[in-house]
Parts: structure tokens; sequence; C-alpha cells
């Protein structure tokens, strides 16, 4: 192999690896608002940082807003996993088993998931009635925070709705057939 | 009677693909309502204070300075760099693949990101210099490992965040084990290099070494301001994960302009659903955990692992077996939620210090994620690598010796965890 084949070869293994970098498909315009949200979150503990270390006297109201955004983020990112499909999950049953028992055990999941969210988003909202505190740093009533969540696995449900009847509607996810589906998906 | 049928039902459903969170948190929601005693509306309160943790915003932020390097073309650099610096070794590019991990170890703390990002370019440059498939697959598995032992690590900030331990001490523990387990995987390469006559891919010239020292600098100086700012105790855990992103977007945008606008809302997108994704397990399982300690099963398991033996060699086996097990077959952040209210009182009862045992767990955990059926790291790897998940599995198991003889040193000698956090803030 001459030197200019392995250059070549070289960059083209950056390219591919980058293109997967710009692959934005799955995501959409509604993801906006996480996006600001998880935005507006570092921009926050930023400026703890900034101020305490800078200015050596940290904002006091950083830390409550900070962690408020935390919960935010983490449930608005789990509607957008629910709907991309990308939840940590043991995928493993699904490679030793026939296509109909995938597609039974895809429904039963969807069916799960549901119940789940549904359930889930119920409580919360009792949550929501019940608490009358506000936040400490600023004047917000807490409940709204509950009343938001329960928005949240409102649209979880929402989303789980669509993809199991997406699922049977065409008979297929990426469940039942990895191969037509490229694996996403995080984890840690 | 009720609670057997929860931990089988948890089981169960994770066995059969329903998402972690939900198997963790459905059966536990089941049980409250079934059980009676506490509302069902404290399950939504539990889930909603689980991720209400200051410590946890290090996790996003983490994340995010992980993703950042690799798009970034850092991490690039940064193997470039080990190659100049040990690639003329025997062996050469094994002990770049380590010595690459170990600096990548720095900015990043999460073993899959290792794999997914640096490992795709080491298996690619193993590939090309005509090394065994199995071996770039193996070494690269084994030393993406690394990642979460040496600071800063998701798993340990995840550890602080259940066990109320100090994350600043865990960090600072686990630098020596990290050290130790590249040391030990770098002994292995050796005796490969040794067995099978693998070719020096390279010779050492100052020259090179120099360059790619030069072009990798900037990138360097990431794992110096996080470990070294964590270290030193100038940053918190949180505020170093800050740090290192206004660093890497620095980088990105300003000196090397890598970071396009679409890879920017990539990055971007990818941070939220891991963050997202993750923390929801944590919630889920703080319920699960709850349910464990309000029914006393810590207590219930304690005394009857120490009716076992009160000899803390014999704990420290046993506690060792089990994380081994669970970690085999359990998504490394639910079995650090669930696994440390149960284990964590039985090891400071036979003399163990949390931050001690905090470095043996996640250590056990790592190499649970090398072992089937639940090895996330292999299935990345499959993936970038095009290698089949069961050539993975037999072409990583050897690389699991070098990483038991660690855990073992680790677990027996408390020296190699305990001196830098003593040395540091005791």
């Amino acid at each position: 192999m001459s030197p200019d084949d392995k250059t070549d070869d070289q960059s083209s293994i950056a390219d591919l690896i980058h293109e997967e970098d710009e692959d934005l498909t799955g995501f959409q315009w509604d993801d906006g608002l996480v996006l600001v949200v998880f935005w507006v979150l570092a921009f926050v503990v930023f400026l703890q940082f900034f101020t305490r270390y800078v200015l050596n006297d940290s904002l006091g109201w950083t830390e409550e807003i900070a962690r408020f955004l935390l919960v935010t983020v983490t449930f608005l990112g789990v509607v957008m996993a629910v709907r991309r499909e990308s939840q940590i999950a043991v995928e493993l049953a699904f490679r030793w088993l026939s296509r109909p028992a995938r597609k039974a055990l895809q429904y039963f999941i969807d069916l799960v998931s549901i119940g789940f969210y549904g359930v889930m988003g119920y409580l919360c909202s009792q949550v929501a009635v019940r608490t009358q505190q506000k936040m400490v740093s600023i004047d917000f009533p807490k409940s709204s925070i509950y009343w938001f969540i329960c928005a949240c696995f409102a649209a979880m449900t929402l989303y789980a709705l669509i993809n199991f009847w997406r699922h049977v509607r065409t008979g297929s996810s990426r469940l039942i057939d990895p191969e037509t589906a490229k694996a996403v998906g995080p984890s840690l | 009677m009720l609670l057997t049928l929860l931990f089988v039902l948890v089981f169960a459903l994770i066995a059969l693909g329903v998402p972690v969170a939900i198997a963790l948190a459905g059966p536990s929601l089941v049980f409250i309502l079934i059980d009676g005693h506490v509302p069902g509306l404290v399950v939504a309160h539990r889930m909603i204070n689980g991720v209400d943790s200051f410590p946890l915003l290090a996790v996003p932020f983490f994340i995010l300075a992980g993703n950042l390097m690799n798009s970034s073309g850092i991490t690039e650099r940064i193997f470039d760099f080990a190659k100049a610096l040990i690639g003329w070794l025997p062996g050469g590019l094994g002990h770049v693949n380590i010595g690459a991990s170990v600096i990548f170890a720095g900015m990043s703390g999460a073993a899959v990101a290792d794999a997914g990002g640096l490992g795709a370019i080491e298996i690619k440059a193993m590939r090309d210099a005509k090394y065994d498939p199995g071996f770039a697959v193996g070494i690269t598995a084994a030393s993406s490992t690394i990642g979460p032992i040496i600071p800063p690590s998701l798993p340990i900030v995840i550890y602080g965040v259940v066990a109320g331990a100090s994350i600043g001490q865990l960090f600072a523990a686990g630098l020596v084990p990290g050290l130790l387990m590249a040391a030990a995987l770098m002994v292995m390469v050796a005796y490969y290099a040794h067995r099978y006559n693998y070719p020096r891919d390279q010779a050492f010239r100052f020259g090179v070494l120099g360059r790619a020292f030069m072009r990798a600098f900037l990138s360097l100086m990431t794992p110096v301001i996080i470990v070294g700012g964590i270290l030193t105790g100038a940053f918190t855990p949180t505020e170093a994960a800050i740090a290192a992103c206004v660093w890497a977007l620095f980088l990105g945008l300003i000196v090397y302009r890598t970071l396009t606008l679409r890879r920017f809302l990539k990055v971007s997108m990818d941070t939220i659903e891991t963050t997202a994704v993750v923390l929801f397990i944590v919630a889920a399982a703080s319920i699960f955990a709850w349910i464990l300690t309000s029914n006393r099963v810590p207590e219930h398991f304690a005394a009857a692992l120490l009716t076992v033996s009160e000899n803390p060699i014999i704990i420290l086996l046993l506690i060792n077996l089990i994380l081994l097990v669970v970690g085999c077959f359990m998504e490394t952040v639910a079995a650090i939620t669930i696994l440390v209210p149960v284990l964590l009182p039985i090891a400071i009862h036979v003399g163990i210090d949390p931050v001690h045992f905090g470095v043996i767990l996640v250590l056990n955990l790592m190499i649970g994620l090398l072992t089937p059926p639940v090895g996330m790291v292999l299935y990345v790897l499959s993936r970038v690598a095009k290698v089949p998940f069961e050539r993975c599995v037999s072409a990583t198991a050897p690389f699991l010796i070098p990483l038991f003889a660690v855990l073992l040193l680790v677990t027996f000698f408390p020296v190699f965890t305990m001196w830098l956090p003593t040395l540091i803030y005791r």
C-alpha cells in the first residue's frame, strides 16, 4: 500500500465517522424546546461557575433553577426518546425468538409502556393538585413543575400509542426486523 | 411474598426487553398500589425527586464534553499523539489503543463513549495495519473500561449521589486503579506481541512525537483541566464538567473550526437523549430502591450474608461475585441505584470505606460491560467494527484476565484507592 492510499483511506474514515456526526434524522422541530431548555441549563450552570469563580460570590438562585431545569430536560428528553424508541432496554430476547414471537413481544412491550406512562401522568396530576409550596428562590408555584411533568407523561403516552399503532399497521418495528433499521440509542 | 413477586417481575420484564426504566418503576408502582401502605402518588413524587439533585448536574455536561471531543476532532489528535509516543513498541497499536484510552478517560466518563468514538478510530487503524480483528476488538473493548475508572466518570457520579459519598474523593480514588488497569492490559499486549511476533509498526522519532504533541497540545489540555481541576480542589465535579464543555466549544468553534452548526445540533440532541434516558433510569430505580429500603430488605440481606461469614475477605469476595453476576445481566446505572442501598451497609459493617467500595463497584460493573448477555460495549463494538457479537465475546475474553487481576488488587489492597484521596482530602 503506498502512503497516498493510506492518507486517502484515513480521510475516508474521518468522513464516515463525521457523516454520522451530522445525521439528524429522527429529530424534528418540536425537539427545539428541549434543545433550548438544555442550553439555558448549560448557561445557568456556567453562570454559577463563573460567579463563584470570577466574582467570588455565587448567585443563590442558580442552584435551585439548575435542578429544576435538569428535571425539565430529563422528562422532555424522555418524551423524545419514547418517540424515537431509543430507551435503554435489554434486547437480547429478540435475538433468539421467531418472528411471530418477536411481534407478540413488541406489542406486549408497547402496551406495558402505554399503561405505565398513562398511570404516571395521572399520578403526577395528583401530586400537582396537592402541592401548595412555592420555589425557594423565585416566586413560582412548585405545582406548575408537576403539571409540566404530567404533560410530559401525557406526551409520552401519546407517542407510545402512535408507535404502537404504527407497529400494528406495518407489522414491523426495529425490534421485530432489526436488519431494516439502524440501531439507535444511547447508554453508559 | 409480594416482595419476591416484585423481584421476579422486575427481572422478567428487563429480560423480555421492556425499557429498563419501566421494568423498574412499573412493578414498583403495582407493588405500592397493592400493598396499600402509601398512596400511589408517592411513586410520582419519588421519581421526580430522584432526579432533583445538584450533583447529578455533572451528568449532562460530562456527556456533552465527551460528545464535543469526539465530533470536533480532539479524539483523532489524541490518538495520533499516543501513536507517536508508544507506537514503536512491538504490538504498537495495541499499546497505542490503551494509551489513547487513558488520555480520553481523563475527558470522558462513559465506557460506551470511548468505545463508540475513539474505539472506531482505533479498530480501523489496527485493521489497516493488518492486525487480527479479534485482537483489535478485544483490546479496544477492554481499554474502554478504563474511561469510567479514571476521573471524570458518570457511574462514579451516580454512585456518589446514591451513596452520599464525596464525588471529589471518589474521583481521586479512581486514578491509581485506572492506571493499574492500563499497565495490566499493556502487559497482556506485550505477551501477545511476544507470542505471535507482532511487528513494530514504526520507528520512534522525536520529530514525529514533537509534531504530534504540538498538534494535540490544546486537546491534551482537556484532561489536565478536568483531572487537575478536580484533584486540586479548584473545581467541583459539576464545575469541571462545564469548564470542559466551554474548553471543547472553544477548541471546536474557534481553534480547530471543525464544529459546524449541524454537528453542534447533533451533539446537543445526542447529549439530551443520553442524559434523559440515563436519568430516567436513575429516577425509576430510586422508587425500586425506596421499596427495598422501606421493607428492610438490605437489613435482611446483610444479616443473611453475615451469617455466612464475618470475615471481611470472604464478604468482599461474595460482594464481588454478586456485583459481577448482576453486572453481566443489568444495565450499569440501574445496577448502581439498586445495589448500593443493599450492599453498602454490609461493606461499611466489615470496615470498608464507602470511597473504596465505590471503585470496587464500578470496576465490577465495567467488567460486566464486557461479558454477555448485556455487554453494552460489545454491542457497540460489534456494530462499529462489523464483527459478529459472538466473535466479540470470545475475542474480549482473554483481556478479562488482567482486569480481574486489577480487581483483586484493588479489592484487597485499599492503598491503591485510598492513597490519593487521603493525601488530598483527609
